[in-house]
């Protein structure tokens, strides 16, 4: 049985009062939704509570899943509400902190290209956390969680299309703040 | 293809979404459009970047805390539901006659009487009996979940935890006993050993460690295994300690302990 459908599968059984199945749906996707937080905040330990605040949710509202819904959209429909409700209480508390991010490992020999793609890296970081929450989740949705732009639309509840105007907005808008900062620090 | 085209086309070949067709038509549109291709060429940069944000982004884990958290709050809330559950049939009561209360209250009186002298009836005891299977398998799953785990403090956390289980389950002892055997960490080997205790009477434990003692390199957990071995008094464990004590290779402490392990059991 493919993954997908093994977790809807799971999914219904936890609304109709299996509930420790939650348990392998946790150990399947708290990873990936502890990464989706970290980089819509910097946060680790608000995206951990973040995590948590879904698989309660998830629940609680158990009943709300439908039959032949896809177990990822909807678990990512909850984090979007969770993430939002979480940024709403702890507004003007803590911004995107964007150094708590960890530094990435290159295997590159040269010293002076680690340095250059490091500092690259360091900037596209600062763009990424500069970029409006809706971009930098639409490009979090893309390019890190690896979800296919169909699936991007069930979560936000619009049709494929304007996902993709939107992807190239988002890109679009990132590669701008990323050569400004490149162009500041070059000058 | 017009510019505005291209636009509606460069979120899909970033991901590599394109058809032949379209893909074809974009490269005919960018022999055309310098515009078009340096900004594209430039999004794609970007692109490639963010995915080596994606690699960085996979070495980040959330910390040993938020397992143990959930299986907690998932404990608590299954608990919080069963404490929670209606009782069936209520709003019906306040409708009966005099004769449903004169019912109600001789059934009431009898039914403590019973109480009194029967204590929890069968249904309470199959509900509590389902609730404490239902605890037992989180706890289970919790133990089994952490032993497997790449971090050897978390391994550490599982060993711990299955004090918690119920000694009859032969899932969390084939996984301690496979700890013991195998686990990397010399630190889980031996809280292995200890958690053991607690299957002491299991036959499953006796006959399988004195295997378990040939095989260890480290001297500490083959003297920790000998205090197990010689506290269960298992005899089966006898040709083991005989040949680690005459193994010219095996450290002088564990030889000495396993002297003393055959003078206890023989």
């Amino acid at each position: 049985m493919p993954e997908t459908r093994a977790d809807n599968v799971l999914m219904q059984k936890v609304r109709d009062g299996d509930l420790a199945k939650m348990a392998v749906l946790f150990e399947r996707h708290h990873r990936a939704l502890f990464r989706y937080f970290l980089r819509l905040t910097g946060q680790r330990e608000f995206s951990e509570d973040l995590v948590q605040d879904v698989y309660f949710r998830m629940l609680k509202y158990r009943h709300t899943y439908r039959d032949g819904n896809p177990f990822t959209s909807w678990m990512y429909q909850v984090a979007r509400n969770a993430h939002l409700d979480g940024a709403r209480k702890r507004k003007g508390e803590s911004p995107f902190l964007e150094e708590q991010m960890q530094e990435p490992v290159s295997a590159e020999p040269d010293p002076s290209e680690i340095l250059r793609r490091r500092q690259d890296l360091g900037l596209l970081r600062r763009a990424l956390a500069a970029l409006p929450v809706e971009k930098r989740e639409l490009l979090v949705l893309s390019r890190f969680q690896n979800l296919k732009y169909d699936q991007i639309a069930d979560i936000l509840a619009c049709d494929v299309g304007t996902v993709k105007v939107r992807v190239y907005r988002a890109i679009k808008a990132l590669s701008q703040i990323f050569f400004e900062l490149a162009g500041d620090k070059a000058s | 293809m017009t510019c505005d085209q291209v636009k509606e086309h460069i979120a899909d070949y970033l991901a590599g979404a394109l058809s032949q067709t379209e893909a074809e038509e974009l490269d005919e549109h960018f022999a055309q459009c310098a515009a078009c291709k340096q900004e594209t060429a430039a999004l794609s940069e970007t692109w490639e970047m963010l995915g080596l944000l994606e690699s960085e982004q996979l070495s980040a884990q959330p910390s040993a805390q938020l397992r143990p958290r959930f299986y907690e709050s998932l404990e608590a809330y299954r608990h919080g539901l069963e404490s929670a559950a209606p009782a069936p049939a209520r709003r019906r009561f306040f409708d009966w006659g005099w004769q449903g209360w004169a019912w109600s209250a001789a059934l009431l009186v009898g039914g403590l009487a019973a109480g009194h002298w029967l204590g929890q009836g069968a249904r309470g005891r199959a509900d509590l009996a389902g609730l404490q299977d239902e605890v037992h398998h989180m706890r289970q799953l919790v133990t089994l979940s952490l032993l497997e785990q790449q971090s050897a403090s978390e391994r550490l956390r599982g060993v711990d935890y299955s004090s918690r289980v119920d000694q009859s389950d032969t899932q969390v002892l084939a996984a301690l006993l496979h700890a013991v055997n195998h686990d990397p960490n010399v630190n889980v080997r031996l809280a292995a050993v200890d958690a053991l205790r607690k299957f002491a009477g299991n036959p499953a434990v006796q006959g399988t460690l004195d295997q378990s003692l040939v095989k260890q390199d480290s001297p500490l957990v083959q003297l920790a295994l000998i205090d197990f071995i010689v506290d269960q008094r298992d005899k089966g464990a006898l040709p083991s300690l005989t040949a680690l004590e005459r193994s010219p290779t095996v450290d002088k402490n564990v030889k000495e302990k396993a002297l003393w392990g055959l003078s206890q059991l023989q």
